[in-house]
């Protein structure tokens, strides 16, 4: 999971992803933030998040993208 | 696989012409704001746009490049064999636009001419069926017009849409030839489970009177039924994965490498999309010509616009392997090489003529004498 807190602080430096829970409920991350997560996690991992994965709970927590990493492999 | 080779057909030249009126991503931040326009130009690249006056068409942009580029090579009208308009903006609901092209440049009767309704895929696409006909019939020259003019359909206030599009008319002239080096390669493919990722709901014959009253859809933005929508997550994830597949399945068909191509013209869909695909494939990023930054994406048109960006006007004629990619609306998406002399690739022109004949506001007009 390091590698992957490591990709999204390089997208998003000033957010907390260590804590924070709501990432797409409250806002924090937008469309654009996603796709670039998505891209980086396809080249890092050699997972593809399709369309019928984007469901905002995969991406409120490092957790919850973590967990859908592991589900894809 | 939809893998064409063709051993006796080249791209002769290319033109392309844009509006002459100039949106800037800038004139946008009173209406989204400072930040969400300065990530938007950030993210896509696309800072000028070049639009279209009201009655201005696709159709005529292509007019005039195709005129200047028969003029170019000496190439008559009457030698034209096929023209193909490969385009999501035709001038009307029917007849196809060819026709109307062929009337105005004067090919001749016996030619063959109809639409091919694409957008971002249009080239591509629009080249293999070009190239099928020339090599199964007894004609030398084709005409495939390409380009879109997607800003017309898009609600002004759409943040996802509204500052993405500019718009161009483009031409290629095709020749069959005896020389069996002249080679065009394409792979296409489609994906019509996406149908929806892009799309105009209203206005066909599913939903020919749609609703245009606006509704605030749940991705934020202002639509009704006849503006245009694209789910932008849905055609990333598409992009980033699928495209780079179609690259490299390309590569393989045609037993060849990045190395083998002097210029990468793929489809401006936007900056972040296309430097992800070059990641992705290895592509040399310079070797990417980009136009989104002063026009935008252009749809079907957007791989010549890049072409007569960089060549247009060299006064070096050399020639060069192109490899192009479009993809987008259907889902279409599709891969080709060929190659062009530089000096048969003309600069980008600006043009605001309209088609005074082809402008119809009243029934009667149709039965006035001319």
């Amino acid at each position: 999971m390091d590698k992957l807190l490591e990709i999204l602080q390089g997208i998003r430096p000033d957010v907390d992803f260590v804590n924070e829970t709501e990432l797409i409920d409250e806002g924090i991350l937008d469309s654009f933030d996603v796709v670039s997560i998505i891209s980086e996690i396809d080249d890092a991992f050699g997972v593809q998040i399709r369309i019928n994965e984007l469901d905002p709970e995969n991406f409120n927590s490092v957790e919850a993208i973590w967990s859908l990493i592991q589900k894809l492999k | 696989m939809a893998f064409f080779e063709f051993n006796n057909i080249r791209v002769a030249g290319v033109a392309c012409a844009v509006p002459k009126n100039v949106v800037e991503s800038e004139s946008y931040k009173p209406i989204f704001g400072d930040e969400e326009v300065d990530k938007f130009m950030a993210m896509t690249g696309v800072k000028v746009s070049h639009r279209t006056l009201e009655h201005q068409t696709c159709s005529d942009l292509g007019y005039r490049a195709a005129k200047e580029l028969l003029a170019h090579k000496g190439v008559k009208s009457e030698d034209i064999g096929a023209l193909l308009f490969s385009s999501h903006s035709p001038d009307y609901r029917r007849p196809s636009t060819a026709f109307v092209l062929q009337y105005r440049l004067g090919i001749p009767e016996e030619a063959v001419c109809y639409d091919i309704s694409l957008g971002c895929s249009s080239l591509v696409v629009g080249m293999q069926t070009m190239a099928s006909i020339l090599s199964t019939s007894d004609m030398k020259y084709g005409l495939l017009f390409v380009g879109d003019t997607a800003g017309k359909s898009v609600n002004p206030n759409d943040r996802s849409s509204a500052m993405l599009f500019g718009e161009a008319g483009a031409v290629m002239l095709m020749e069959k030839t005896q020389d069996s080096t002249d080679e065009v390669k394409a792979l296409i493919r489609s994906d019509g489970t996406g149908f929806k990722y892009m799309i105009i709901p209203g206005g066909g014959y599913r939903n020919l009177h749609a609703s245009e009253d606006v509704e605030m859809c749940a991705d934020g933005n202002e639509r009704s039924l006849m503006n245009s929508f694209i789910q932008g997550a849905s055609v990333f994830t598409f992009t980033i994965f699928d495209v780079p597949r179609l690259i490299k399945d390309f590569w393989t068909k045609t037993g060849t490498t990045p190395q083998d191509y002097d210029c990468f013209a793929f489809h401006q869909a936007n900056l972040y999309i296309l430097k992800q695909i070059a990641k992705k494939t290895k592509i040399p990023f310079e070797k990417m010509p980009i136009t989104l930054d002063r026009y935008g994406n252009t749809s079907g048109a957007s791989a010549i616009v890049s072409l007569c960006d960089v060549y247009g006007g060299s006064t070096e004629a050399s020639t060069i392997k192109v490899m192009a990619c479009g993809f987008g609306i259907g889902i279409s998406l599709g891969a080709t090489s060929f190659e062009i002399n530089t000096a048969d690739i003309l600069p980008i022109m600006e043009d605001d003529e309209i088609y005074a004949e082809g402008l119809i506001t009243y029934p009667n007009q149709l039965y006035e004498k001319k």
